[in-house]
């Protein structure tokens, strides 16, 4: 039970359901702004540039990438594992808010959800591009073929990965889609223009509001939230096991799947912040994306920082406990010191330390500071993986093979397309789909706004 | 406020209300009268509107199901592939490594109960691409509560504008809808 006289309310100015509606249709109906236009002229320019370089790496090769024998794993995987990590947020937000009967969340889990689609679908470019031969891609199904049949290995946590992306693509784009459904209902029958009527009309797949609707409507959102729980904690997890069932020392430690199923939460909620906070500003949605909700978000993330900060020393400590000198020199020669020991201490800072300021009330509410702290935390989540993937990888078991790694242009070039591709791709959602869900924001509007009647909600 | 109505399959009458609360009382003294209520539609769902149709949702039970047929066919799947149709030696471990089929097998009955609960949501609510479809007051996804009733004789339909009127309907009125389905 959502008790507004501890939390305030979730919904401030007083609305009624016509006016939650026109808000949130309001950027759909309004013309393009100019800022809008500006970004979006970047991002694709951005997405050009990621475009070129997908173009080299296709048709010369990989050797158009910085990696080599020992680093065989550069930018790529590092960008994968990020954004693969950033499109976690989306659905560990709905999916466990929901299940948690989290009334806050009605606010920000279209956004967050949004985020994920595009971010996992950025994150899937990178490993079938590494393939090397992308026109060869559909190798990796099991397919009944003439080689045979020779059938994939199902041993191996690389195909365990393809798996779990694609069926976490899949699964968080229908989520956000039958989440959206009611919505564009809404929209059709409001909007006076006829081509928005047939378009909204046509995704809103005939949607009436009926209770036989809703009925079914609600009990699929439960189901398919219980079952999703469980995706995002072992999606992240296979995405561990890339490194932690080698023996590559750094890597193969059990600490791995939690270690990297937390640190997604924590950069996916971090971009969350960030990106509610751009919305709130540009659409001026401060009556439902309130300063409790943000404050809510800080929350989650300082308690997130401290497990990282764990999870950091934990490593650190079994390195020296285990007796292993490969894991000593790992961790102790070639992170905390050594040449990559800017990159250790600025995940360190960014991740263990920054978001500590977040106990400070004054510093949570302070929205410049909090954006500044979001984006310190998804540097300090790139530069995680850029630690264990890199300095693991650089110096192993055989100094004559030991190495160093710098991107070349091109694969800076595939990072930045992707960069752009979020971006434009967030866009368009700021443009063609109601940011916020509206029917759900509709649902708690009486429970959560003081002054109410709070007894016929008690439905929760 | 006086309607006058002809009792035909196709006449409705039909109650909006502006509030969530009014719409309940409306139901439970309509419920007390023993007058069927034809429909039902909000701009959120509101269980104890769900309830008052008497309708219920066995979906968790047919994911369920989905689950299990699911789970038995990948698992099938990756046993004939790889243990039966075509066994290769990976670094001589056993063919039947049982348990590294757990996590394909997770992952994927996850996905056949995603993408069968959602077609047999679309299946059992109607909600399809392209389909036409009934709605008795365009504002019902905005910010109206609607009630819809079958007409009866005059008698009967009189006695329930009044009713609605007394609960707070902001409108009554009789519209002749195609089938509610």
């Amino acid at each position: 039970m959502y008790k507004t006289e501890v939390r305030g309310s979730l919904i401030h100015g007083n609305k009624n359901y016509h006016q939650i509606s026109t808000d949130i249709i309001a950027p759909i109906d309004q013309p393009i702004p100019l800022w809008w236009k500006a970004a979006m002229g970047i991002s694709l320019l951005a997405l050009l540039y990621g475009i070129v370089a997908i173009y080299l790496t296709v048709t010369v090769g990989i050797g158009t990438w910085g990696v080599n024998n020992s680093v065989a794993w550069g930018w790529e995987i590092i960008n994968f594992v990020w954004w693969i990590g950033i499109g976690h947020a989306g659905t560990a937000f709905s999916i466990f808010l929901l299940i948690l009967r989290q009334k806050w969340r009605t606010s920000i889990n279209r956004a967050a959800e949004a985020m994920t689609v595009v971010a996992v679908g950025c994150a899937a470019l990178f490993p079938a591009i590494h393939m090397g031969r992308i026109w060869l891609a559909f190798f990796i199904f099991p397919y009944p073929n003439t080689r045979g049949p020779l059938w994939v290995n199902y041993n191996s946590p690389l195909f365990w990965d393809f798996i779990a992306i694609s069926a976490y693509l899949l699964i968080s784009a229908s989520f956000w889609y039958f989440g959206m459904v009611p919505d564009f209902a809404t929209i059709r029958d409001r909007t006076k223009s006829k081509v928005k009527k047939a378009v909204y009309g046509f995704f809103a797949f005939g949607w009436t509001g009926s209770t036989k609707e809703w009925l079914r409507y609600e009990s699929l959102s439960y189901v398919l939230g219980g079952i999703a729980a469980v995706l995002v904690v072992s999606v992240h997890s296979i995405v561990s096991t890339d490194f932690a069932s080698s023996v590559i020392p750094g890597w193969h430690t059990t600490i791995f799947p939690p270690y990297f199923v937390v640190g997604a939460i924590f950069s996916g909620f971090a971009m969350v912040m960030t990106l509610m906070i751009i919305i709130r500003k540009l659409y001026k949605f401060q009556d439902y994306v309130t300063d409790s909700h943000l404050n809510a978000i800080a929350k989650i993330l300082v308690f997130i920082s401290l497990i990282m900060g764990t999870a950091y020393a934990t490593e650190i400590f079994i390195a020296w406990y285990s007796g292993s000198q490969y894991e000593f020199f790992t961790f102790f020669n070639n992170r905390i010191t050594g040449d990559y020991a800017f990159e250790f201490w600025a995940m360190v800072i960014c991740n263990a330390f920054i978001p500590q300021l977040f106990w400070s009330k004054k510093i949570r509410s302070n929205l410049t500071a909090a954006f500044i702290i979001s984006i310190f935390i998804n540097i300090g989540m790139w530069y995680e993986r850029f630690n264990i993937i890199v300095t693991s990888l650089s110096k192993d078991y055989l100094p004559s093979s030991w190495t160093t790694y710098h991107p070349t242009w091109v694969e800076i070039g595939f990072y930045v397309g992707t960069l752009g591709m979020f971006v434009a791709g967030v866009l368009l959602f700021f443009k063609y789909i109601p940011m916020i869900a509206i029917s759900e924001v509709k649902g708690i509007l009486k429970a959560t706004t003081p002054g109410n009647d709070h007894k016929i909600h008690s439905h929760e | 406020m006086t309607i006058k109505f002809t009792a035909m399959n196709k006449q409705h009458i039909i109650g909006v209300f502006n509030e969530e609360n009014e719409l309940l009382s409306a139901i439970r003294r309509v419920k007390e009268n023993g007058t069927e209520i034809a429909e039902i539609y909000t701009p959120y769902p509101i269980h104890e509107a769900i309830e008052a149709m008497g309708k219920k949702s066995r979906f968790s039970f047919a994911a369920f199901l989905f689950g299990f047929a699911g789970a038995s066919g990948v698992l099938l799947f990756l046993m004939y592939t790889a243990v039966w149709d075509w066994p290769i030696n990976y670094g001589g471990k056993p063919t039947n490594a049982f348990p590294s089929f757990i996590i394909v097998t997770i992952v994927l009955t996850i996905l056949t109960i995603t993408l069968a609960s959602l077609f047999t949501f679309s299946v059992r609510a109607k909600v399809y691409p392209g389909k036409k479809f009934v709605m008795p007051d365009h504002r019902s996804m905005d910010d109206k509560f609607v009630i819809v009733f079958f007409a009866g004789s005059d008698t009967e339909n009189e006695k329930l504008t009044n009713l609605l009127n007394e609960e707070g309907a902001t409108e009554v009125y009789n519209k002749e809808l195609q089938p509610l389905i």
